[in-house]
This record gives C-alpha cells, structure tokens and sequence, in this order.
C-alpha cells in the first residue's frame, strides 16, 4: 500500500563478511518513506548484523547503503539521521526518565526548556505521565515502562528512519502484544519510517507494511504479510510462519505423486496449482493445520488418509491435535471445538485447493 | 497502631541469623579489636604524653600539639598532601585510556598486560626504587648511555621533585588501574552504542556515558592511592634524598633518631585525622553507594 511512495533507504547488494564467513550474501532491498519495514529471521541469519549496518555500527564489505539517494557506507552513526533502539534499550542508568528522552536534545544544544518542553510531549505521546515519570530514575522503571522511555528517547532525536533490534524479546506475550499495537498506531500517527528485527513472524506480521524474510544472510522472500502468508516461496517461509504440515513428496505422473510419509508411501493427487512438473522430482507440499479435516465415511475430499490421533491440546477457541500417519510422520490439525468426539481412530483429508507445492 | 497486633512471644533460646552473624565475625572482631584499634588508640593517647617519655601512665599534657603548631610540620604535611594528589591525577590520566583498552579492546590481550602489571608487585617496593637511582644517578644507565652514544653530559637526574613523582606514579600505577579496569568494564557496550548512535560525539559518549557510569572505579582508585601515597615514604628518601621531607618520614624520625615517642605518636593523631577529613570530604561530594547500586541490569 505504501510501496509507490519513494524509497527512503536502499540497500544495494550489501555483503557483510567476517573473515570467510558472509553474515549478509548480496542483499538488496528499498524501504519506503513511511513505511513499517520487518526483516524477520531465526538467530544467525544476519539480521541483527544487517541492522548493524544500516544504523552505522558496522560497515559493509561491499555493496552500498543510501539514504535518499546519497550513499552512506561511511557515515558514523551519530552523524546519520537514524536512530536504533536497541534490544538491550540501553538506556542510560545514571540519568531520570527525562534526562534520558532529552539526551539528544540536549547533545544538539537545544535550550533546557525547549529539552523539557519537548520531553514533555513525548513522555505523554508514549502513555507516560510526565508528572509521575519525569524524575524517575529509569532503573526502578517496569519492563513496559523503560520500553516506552527507550522510544521516546529514539522520538526525541527525530529520525528519518527508527530502527528496532527486537525490543520487545524480553516482554511478557501480553505486554508484548500491547506494546506491537502500540507502536503500529505511534508509527501511523508520526508517518515515520520504521524497521523493525524480529525473529518472530508473528510479531512482524500484526505491524508490518512489508515483511523481508532472512535466511543464513539471504533474503528468501519479501512482500506484504499476507501475500508471504497466502504464497510462501519455499519450505522455509513456510515452516518459519508457524505450525504447517509440510509433506515429502515425489512427483508422480499425471498431476499425482506419492506422499513418503515414515514407513508408508501415500499416492495423493496434487493441486491444479501445480502445474506440469517432472515426474520424479522431489516437492514439499504444504498444507496448513486448520485445512485438514476429518472426514465421515461417505464424505469427498481431495485426499484422504488414515490416521490415528495420539494428543489434543486446547487453544481456546480451537483445538489442535496431533495425528500419526504412520509411526514417525505426524500431522497437525486444527479444528474449531466441539466438532468431534476423540476417537483414536479417524479418517483426514482436504480440498486439493488447500495445498500448496513448494521447493524442497 | 491503636489495635495492635499481639507481639508473637519470643521463641526462647534459638539462634536468629543475627547471633549467626556476630558468632561467625567474632575472630575478625578480635583481631580488629587488638591489632587494629587497641594500637590506635595508644598511639592517640600517646600523643598526650609530655614529650620524650616511654610511659603511658602519666598526666596528660597538650604540649606535642603545642610543638607541632610552633614548627614547620605543615610544610611536611602539604608535601605530603600535595605529592599525593599529583600522584593521584597523573595516574588517572595515564591509566584510564590504558584501563578502557583493557576492558574494551584488548579482549585476551588484557590477562597478560595484567599478569605483566602484577608481576612487578612480586619485587619488594624498595628494590624497585633503588632500581630507578641506578638508572638515574650520576653516570648511570640514562646518564652513561647519554655520555657514551650523544657524547652528553648529564648530572644525576635524582634528588628532585618530578624524580619522587615519577617513582610514586611508578608505584601505585597497580591500585590506580585496577579498580579503573573494573569500573569502565560497568559501562555497557550498547549504552556507549546508543548514545553515539543518538547523535553524542566521541568526547560526548566520554563525558556523559563512561565517565559517570564508571566513576566508582575512578573514585576507589583514586582513594587507594590517595591514602597510600600520603604516608609514602620510600619514594622521597630514596629518589630524592632530603630535598623533600613528608609526614611520614618525620614521624619515622621522631620514633627513631629523636626517641620522641610521643611528639611521633601526636603528628601520627592529626595525619590520620587529617587523611580522614580529605576522604571523608571526597567521599561525600561523590554519592559511592548511589552509583553502585544503580548498575544496569542489562
């Protein structure tokens, strides 16, 4: 939705070696003016060394950063209009809540009231009162709270773009989800551009525009969270946007393949979707939990197996159940509650429309 | 408290953590006790004594304080005092780039520069010193080198002031630089990190981060020193002979050669009750405790 506007930042087959060993593999991408921007990725796939090198704490090997047009590979990270906030927060522990939101202020040479005005403003625009706060020494600020002194901090310096290491980690899931709303709305209200780190795909998802996905320093997919959600690219994409079933298959004629699934070896018929492919060729189809079903004798399905139900686990609203299809492959189900009785016996199955080929 | 909580009776003879506690620091109380403030406060007593007598039993006079007052003590203690705090402040500059390489930079390098530090606390102080003097005296190793390879005449570089300074800098550097070491190792690496990345120069990050946030080890160093250079007394005999005479070097004669016991015992009283105020006074201007206790828990 934001993708017309002009580029804010591009990245220009940036590589990040140390020593042999490439942290970030030519990647290239461009964030928009006002854009939410997520690179997600499991620990060690470069994010946090990406990061790194977009704010001004490491420099590229090669490739180049720019920033409105103007290349940045060597400025220092008090000299960029970019700030971070860091996974740590990092802020100051000698200082009060305001001294810490008027640092940069203060490092600017603003005056101590324009400082105090200003902190003033931001203190109240993150749900802190400034009455309360302001003295408050930041150390005896609760995990929330130095959260929203960290980011009123990295408001104060007014950047053009404001980056997050995965500040929110630390959190419980509540205080987490309430944080990520937050944020979404604070980034809305002062149409700044924000990139964000995470390793959680969920967490990218609730607040992104766009989502970039690493891997080992690669960017395997990017793109709008639901067209990620809706088209993953690969296997990876996949498995790393939650709970899916992804099955081994090997291309069989005729729009067929066989599933190997453990000990057994399953025909299964695939997916209009999927095209004409070779004969023998090894697949990864996805199917998500909540699309497979159970089905009762007389009902058509696109495909149906056998299983046997070994656990359910209430989700609330719903339940998932693990399901053996034969001894070492197992299934995960998700259904809405009270659809079925548990019996350990039952028979899967689901619309071939509700599967996917991906690449191995 | 108008409706108070019946006190719960007192459980009889059982050992709360406090009876523990004295118990276990009982030793440790005694050999304070005795070895410790029991010798102090003779030698306070002693101060009381008339002077030139070995007796603890007599009437007590303020004549030593008398003396002191009408004498040139002061000039031996602002030397003394004066020497220290030069001491103090040279080592800070030299030591704090030195302990910031080594808590930040150095990574392993930092265990042999100190290994290498602490090695030369195994020689006994003295033997150190009368190292410098064959170095620094007339013809000898800077003087001979000089005369041999420029053709340069040097007299003996010893029996000055910047010669006592240099072997009290020498000296301390340990108790200087540890507990620097320590204190810039309390600054994390992300805080410094942020307050650059906010836009702070390097001189900035230097004044408004790492200073402050490692000013307890500044200040336990800087007290170490302090309260060890005061009562030095080596280093202004043996690198400069009797150009300058400390405090402590007066009450050492007042004890031996001039069998004063009681005049040594009375400049003994107000040194230490002078070092105590110039502490206490530094103590107070820097709240320790506060900036301890405010570690990040990051």
């Amino acid at each position: 939705m934001v993708e017309s506007a002009a580029p804010i930042l591009e990245v220009a087959n940036v590589t990040k070696r140390f020593g042999a060993f490439a942290a970030v593999n030519d990647v290239s991408f461009k964030i928009s003016d006002g854009e939410f921007f997520t690179l997600v990725g499991p620990s060690g796939s470069g994010k946090t060394t990406l990061l790194r090198m977009l704010v001004g704490m490491e420099k590229p090997t090669t490739g180049e950063l720019r920033l409105r047009g103007k290349v940045i590979n060597d400025l220092a990270p008090n000299l960029r209009p970019t700030c971070m906030v860091f996974q740590s927060l990092a802020l100051f522990p000698h200082m009060t809540v305001g001294k810490n939101v008027e640092f940069p202020l203060n490092i600017r040479g603003a005056s101590q009231g324009d400082c105090r005005t200003r902190a003033w403003e931001l203190l109240k625009l993150l749900h802190l009162d400034p009455n309360r706060y302001y003295d408050k020494n930041v150390t005896q600020c609760s995990g929330g709270e130095r959260q929203r002194v960290a980011l009123a901090r990295a408001l104060a310096y007014d950047p053009e773009i404001l980056f997050f290491d995965e500040p929110l980690s630390a959190l419980d899931a509540r205080l987490r989800k309430t944080l990520q709303k937050e944020l979404k709305d604070l980034q809305r209200s002062t149409k700044k551009t924000f990139c964000y780190v995470t390793h959680s795909l969920e967490e990218a998802m609730v607040m992104s525009d766009r989502v970039a996905i690493l891997r080992a320093g690669v960017i395997e997919q990017i793109g709008q969270p639901d067209e990620i959600y809706a088209n993953p690219k690969n296997a990876f994409v996949a498995e790393f946007m939650g709970e899916v079933n992804l099955l081994d298959i090997i291309v069989a004629a005729d729009g067929t393949a066989l599933w190997e699934a453990g000990r057994k070896t399953i025909p299964l018929t695939l997916p209009a979707s999927a095209g004409a492919l070779e004969a023998g060729a090894k697949r990864k189809l996805l199917i998500r939990p909540e699309a497979l079903r159970f089905v009762v004798p007389g009902e058509v399905a696109g495909n149906t197996v056998p299983v046997r139900i070994l656990n359910q686990f209430s989700l609330g609203s719903r339940v998932q159940y693990h399901v053996e299809v034969s001894p070492g492959c197992t299934l995960t189900v998700e259904r809405l509650r009270e659809e079925r009785s548990a019996t350990a016996e039952a028979v899967l199955g689901w619309e071939l429309a509700d599967s996917q080929i991906l690449e191995a | 408290m108008s409706d108070a909580v019946p006190v719960p009776p007192k459980k009889s003879r059982s050992f709360g953590p406090g009876a523990v506690g004295l118990f276990s620091a009982t030793p440790f109380g005694l050999l304070m006790l005795f070895g410790f403030v029991a010798p102090l406060l003779c030698v306070v007593w002693f101060g009381f004594m008339p002077p030139k007598t070995f007796s603890l039993l007599q009437a007590p006079t303020l004549e030593n304080y008398q003396t002191i007052f009408n004498q040139t003590y002061f000039k031996s203690i602002l030397w003394s005092l004066g020497l220290a705090t030069a001491t103090v402040l040279i080592l800070l500059v030299i030591c704090y780039p030195l302990a910031f390489a080594m808590a930040k930079i150095f990574k392993g390098g930092a265990t042999f520069v100190t290994y290498a530090i602490a090695t030369s606390l195994f020689v006994s102080e003295n033997i150190r010193l009368f190292g410098w003097v064959i170095g620094f005296m007339k013809n000898g190793v800077v003087g001979g080198t000089l005369a041999k390879v420029f053709d340069l005449q040097v007299d003996s570089l010893l029996y000055n002031i910047p010669v006592i300074i240099l072997g009290m800098v020498y000296v301390y550097l340990p108790f200087m630089l540890f507990p620097l070491v320590l204190g810039v190792k309390m600054v994390p690496d992300q805080v410094r990190e942020a307050a650059f990345d906010l836009g702070a120069s390097r001189w900035q990050v230097f004044r408004k981060i790492d200073l402050p946030l490692s000013l307890p080890g500044v200040m336990i160093g800087s007290l170490l020193v302090f309260v060890l250079s005061v009562g030095a007394i080596s280093e202004a005999k043996i690198l400069g002979g009797q150009k300058v005479v400390t405090i402590a070097s007066d009450i050492e004669s007042e004890f031996t050669y001039a069998q004063n016991w009681p005049l040594g015992s009375a400049l003994s009283t107000l040194f230490i009750a002078l070092t105590t105020v110039v502490v206490f006074f530094a103590l107070s201007r820097f709240d320790l405790e506060k900036l301890l206790g405010k570690k990040p828990s990051e």
